[in-house]
């Protein structure tokens, strides 16, 4: 629920700014939502496909190019969705696979959630606490924290473009 | 742009957009080669059985750390493909700066005003104009014979403000200023938007 005395979120054209306080309260969520399917692997990154989170059997997964498909694959159902007439609010994509069964859940405009469960939990058990979890993680990330913290680079513009372009020339190999 | 406070991390999604075969891959491929290895992803390509993109090229790099947050930079390119609409529009989705990568080849001048226009439209889609977003223009393949200059192709794309780079990606030439040009401006406009939003 939406407290009206709440200060009002800074908007940023796109993204998203994730406070301490929403930090704790999404791996909370995912760590209830693990235990609850249960689920093998839980992955929550924003619609662009940057990492947030990841907990559980990871095993040779590589995170950084899971979160760029999952956002990809959600962001085409979605539209698919919409060309067909389809889309509701907290899309889900289910892939049954040989020994795990994978859900792709928007979680909000800013959130996707991927899930991976054992066979043998139940479809429908898994849908319904996927799509809880969706619901809440949109509901942290869409409410502000009362205390909002300064924000900023903490740098003028200068010295950033300086320090970005050291940075970058750091890794580059000529 | 997402920023976790707790992790200290930036993250940055930038975007390289242009015609068809205009060196959008050839450039991510050049930055995947030459940036170390620790400090980078595994490129992801989804491409068809043709090795044209279907989807997009992936690859995200970090930087060490700077004044204590780390940054992220996601990027990624589109089909280049008229057919690809709707994909492209997809990957603009939370897109913080754009490099246009033009094809200076004389014959390809159209291409490039059309993909131009459909980046527009694209952006239009997410209520944004191009002057609400930081873009690049890099003007590749400037070692072919007759090469557009890249005053021609502004001239071209009725845009003279741009920033603008050079390139031949194939060599990588270019292809390092061009990527440390849009990190530079969407680091400049993200710091502009906190302080105006504060």
């Amino acid at each position: 629920m939406t407290n009206p005395n709440m200060k009002k979120p800074i908007d940023f054209p796109s993204g998203v700014t994730l406070f301490p306080s929403q930090d704790q309260a999404i791996d909370r969520i995912l760590n209830e939502l693990k235990q609850k399917c249960p689920a093998q692997f839980v992955l929550l990154a924003e619609v662009s496909g940057q990492i947030i989170s990841a907990l559980g059997e990871r095993g040779e997964i590589n995170l950084v190019a899971l979160g760029s498909l999952v956002a990809g694959d959600l962001a085409a159902s979605q539209e698919i969705a919409r060309l067909t007439d389809q889309y509701q609010n907290y899309q889900l994509i289910l892939r049954e696979g040989p020994k795990t069964n994978t859900f792709i859940s928007e979680a909000g405009p800013h959130l996707v959630l991927f899930v991976r469960v054992d066979r043998e939990t139940p479809l429908g058990w898994a849908r319904l606490i996927i799509r809880e979890a969706s619901r809440q993680l949109s509901e942290v990330v869409l409410t502000p924290p009362e205390e909002v913290a300064k924000l900023d680079l903490g740098l003028d513009d200068e010295k950033l473009s300086a320090m970005f372009s050291e940075g970058l020339d750091g890794i580059w190999k000529r | 742009m997402h920023i976790n406070w707790q992790l200290r991390e930036l993250n940055l999604k930038i975007v390289y957009y242009g015609p068809a075969l205009s060196g959008k891959t050839t450039n991510i491929e050049q930055i995947h080669a030459r940036i170390d290895p620790a400090h980078r992803s595994e490129l992801v390509s989804l491409k068809t059985h043709e090795d044209r993109t279907l989807f997009f090229d992936f690859m995200q790099i970090e930087l060490g750390r700077i004044n204590s947050l780390v940054p992220k930079i996601h990027l990624y390119t589109v089909p280049g493909q008229s057919y690809y609409e709707a994909s492209r529009k997809l990957v603009l989705r939370g897109a913080d700066g754009i490099v246009f990568v033009a094809d200076s080849s004389p014959e390809r001048a159209n291409a490039n005003l059309v993909s131009w226009q459909d980046m527009e439209t694209q952006l239009e889609s997410y209520d944004l104009s191009i002057n609400q977003i930081p873009i690049v223009l890099q003007c590749n393949k400037q070692d072919i014979l007759g090469a557009l200059t890249p005053a021609a192709i502004k001239y071209l794309l009725h845009n003279y403000s741009i920033p603008t780079s050079t390139a031949v990606a194939a060599h990588g030439e270019g292809v390092f200023d061009t990527l440390k040009m849009i990190t530079l401006n969407v680091i400049s406009s993200i710091q502009k938007q906190m302080v105006t939003a504060q």
